[in-house]
């Protein structure tokens, strides 16, 4: 077996890898859909350094690099027709809410991006859906062979996120085919929603039990009459599975120590 | 039994010992450390100026006054520094004179006790120096070199092998319990006997270190205790029991970004010594321990089998890593759960929840989590991959503390 070595990374270095991995789908969208998305990210990345810097004011505590990435990941997913107000305040919410209150990244249990665009749906519910744009799934796809090459998310969350599909698809009343699942919200959703490893789960097990439910929540919640794959069956599983995610890594804990108990009672 | 560690991290590329002869280190000054023995209250026997011989009583434990720290050199005690709350930070002797004590060599543990040799074992749970009148569940000898730098414990311990078989068998009489050898694979270091066992461990850093073997072979608890001791520590017993005089020296590894060599140094040997009497070293920037996880000191710490030159670098990485050095530092920040963290640390322990237990401070989560199974070095690999800054070392310590105190009282 050949070991690959961990090596040391800080909070700014995963900020900036994360930053180059998403260019890739950034630009891929950029092209397909215009200047119109340029304004929009623009936009979105001044609301996301205010509050950053706000934030760092107040409390007087180091800036937040990452708010402006997810910031990002929300105008990625986001619908294009919804108006700018309501960008910006989902965004706000998602972003005040879902990480910057508990102090900074990694101190939260939340996506910042899934909790901006949770708001977002449940608020202006009217959101059209919107068009197929299979470029940026391929750009998607590519982005997160680069964030797992990096180790910077779990390869276990990825693969059981694909297991559970896999197993799920053919059980399910409702019609639904592999094509549904090959969007760019399916894909986005996945690297940077599901695979986010703050809002995940953090143990092995934890990991494996986390992505199937992930992949579980948005296949029911695709069952509703939104479509598997569309933007809502993929915020809200994924928000639903992040708020699960701590319990799993319980379940994980009660195994671990169960098995150490076993061990320590045991004479050689 | 042979166990092969799957999880660790590549230690940096150096230049390993070769066969060349042991070199020779004379010490001007040697420093006995209060930093290597934690807890430990010492209550002085000397003054500044003092002459002192080898093997002589320099000061004792406050809290079980059996328990003594010797001279490892003749000569005068030419500086003794207190640090915070008057505890002793710094010991160090201007080496000169000959003569040392010789020790009475009837009944075991008295020996061990009065020459200092007690001290060089530790205790699993909590890292600390034995009482006196314990006794372990197993005793565990780490003869496995930590990084590929360190020296060859095969070829330190056939330089004298009569005094490692010596050493080895008299731990039995501490002991109810196995005492398990643990090495590399290859040649035994010496022939099963009685309770006297053999383990192999092969695999990357740091399974060299005795945290992972202990958690394999007998892992502890708050019931189970068992003792650790380093390979060289029971040769020195094994000397001790022969001559009745302590052993003064270890074999170590000087390693520099070029070369690395392996000399017969005084314990606590002053380290700007050392860079002026090998060539071709880098005196600058010198560290007890290996380049991985050795501290810069400015003494030879106890339990180190290595000195370190040259720039150190934390971790091994690919070279488009270097890429993000132009960012700004970062301060204090938070735990990124990573999968690294799994894949370097070589216990059945969940690394990313105890991290977080111990930075918060829970021990009561620590201690379910099996924080009690780790000591210091044990968290290196945790601290050198999370992103947050902290030194889990540190945090462990301060939750060992805490568990112990909440028993006691």
């Amino acid at each position: 077996m050949i070991q690959r070595t961990p090596y040391s990374w800080n909070s700014h270095q995963i900020s900036a890898a994360t930053f180059s991995a998403l260019l890739l789908p950034l630009i891929t969208t950029v092209t397909l859909r215009g200047p119109s998305m340029v304004l929009t990210m623009v936009i979105a990345l001044g609301a996301s350094l205010l509050w950053s810097f706000l934030f760092s004011a107040l409390r007087k505590s180091a800036f937040n690099w990452h708010s402006p990435i997810s910031a990002l990941i929300f105008v990625l997913l986001l619908p294009v027709a919804t108006p700018i107000w309501q960008l910006v305040i989902s965004l706000s919410f998602g972003l005040v809410f879902g990480d910057l209150i508990f102090g900074s990244r990694g101190r939260g249990f939340l996506n910042a991006a899934v909790v901006g665009l949770a708001f977002l749906l449940f608020s202006f519910p009217a959101t059209p859906p919107d068009t197929a744009l299979p470029q940026t799934a391929i750009a998607a796809a590519l982005s997160g062979l680069i964030l797992l090459a990096l180790g910077l998310i779990s390869w276990r969350i990825i693969a059981a996120f694909g297991i559970c599909l896999a197993a799920l698809i053919p059980v399910l009343p409702a019609s639904a085919n592999w094509q549904d699942l090959q969007s760019a919200t399916v894909i986005l959703g996945l690297i940077f929603l599901i695979g986010d490893p703050v809002a995940g789960a953090n143990t092995h097990l934890g990991r494996w039990l986390y992505g199937a439910l992930a992949a579980a929540l948005v296949l029911l919640l695709g069952q509703t009459g939104v479509g598997i794959g569309s933007l809502s069956s993929m915020v809200f599983g994924a928000l639903l599975a992040s708020i699960f995610a701590p319990l799993l890594d319980q379940i994980a804990i009660y195994d671990n120590v169960r098995r150490r108990m076993k061990r320590q009672s045991y004479e050689p | 039994m042979h166990f092969d560690i799957r999880r660790g991290i590549v230690a940096p590329r150096g230049p390993s010992t070769k066969d060349a002869p042991f070199g020779t280190l004379t010490a001007k000054m040697i420093a006995m450390m209060g930093d290597d023995y934690p807890n430990v209250v010492f209550d002085l026997h000397i003054k500044e100026g003092d002459t002192v011989r080898a093997g002589q009583t320099l000061c004792v434990d406050r809290h079980r006054p059996e328990i003594c720290f010797v001279a490892n050199a003749s000569g005068r005690v030419s500086k003794i520094r207190l640090g915070p709350r008057r505890r002793l930070e710094l010991l160090e002797i201007a080496v000169g004179g000959d003569g040392s004590v010789t020790f009475d060599t009837d009944d075991l543990s008295k020996l061990l006790l009065k020459s200092g040799a007690w001290t060089s074992f530790r205790t699993r749970p909590f890292g600390l120096i034995p009482d006196p009148t314990a006794t372990p569940a197993a005793i565990f000898v780490t003869a496995t070199n930590a990084t590929p730098q360190a020296p060859d414990p095969l070829r330190v311990i056939a330089a004298k092998a009569e005094n490692f078989e010596r050493g080895a068998k008299a731990l039995l009489q501490l002991t109810t319990g196995p005492v398990f050898v643990c090495q590399r694979k290859g040649a035994s270091l010496l022939t099963p006997y009685d309770r006297l066992k053999i383990a192999t461990f092969s695999g990357p850093f740091p399974s060299g270190n005795a945290g992972p073997q202990i958690h394999r072979l007998l892992p502890v608890s708050r019931q189970r205790k068992v003792w650790e001791i380093g390979y060289q520590d029971v040769m020195a017993i094994g000397h001790l029991l022969a001559t009745g005089q302590i052993k003064t020296s270890r074999v170590v590894s000087v390693s520099g970004t070029t070369h690395t060599k392996v000399v017969v140094a005084p314990l606590g040997i002053k380290l700007a010594d050392v860079a002026q009497t090998i060539d071709h070293f880098d005196g600058d920037q010198l560290r007890s321990g290996s380049r991985l996880t050795g501290r810069k000191s400015h003494y030879l710490s106890r339990r180190d089998l290595q000195i370190s030159t040259g720039k150190t670098e934390a971790l091994p990485r690919p070279f488009w890593h270097r890429v993000f050095d132009a960012l700004p530092v970062v301060s204090m920040g938070a735990t990124l759960p990573m999968e690294a963290f799994e894949r370097a640390f070589p216990f059945d322990i969940l690394p990313t929840p105890l991290m977080r237990a111990l930075a918060i401070g829970d021990v009561e989560t620590a201690e379910r989590l099996g924080c009690l199974e780790l000591v210091e070095e044990d968290m290196a690999v945790l601290t050198q991959l999370c992103t947050s800054g902290y030194d889990y070392g540190h945090l462990l310590r301060h939750s060992l503390n805490l568990l112990l105190r909440e028993r006691a009282g």
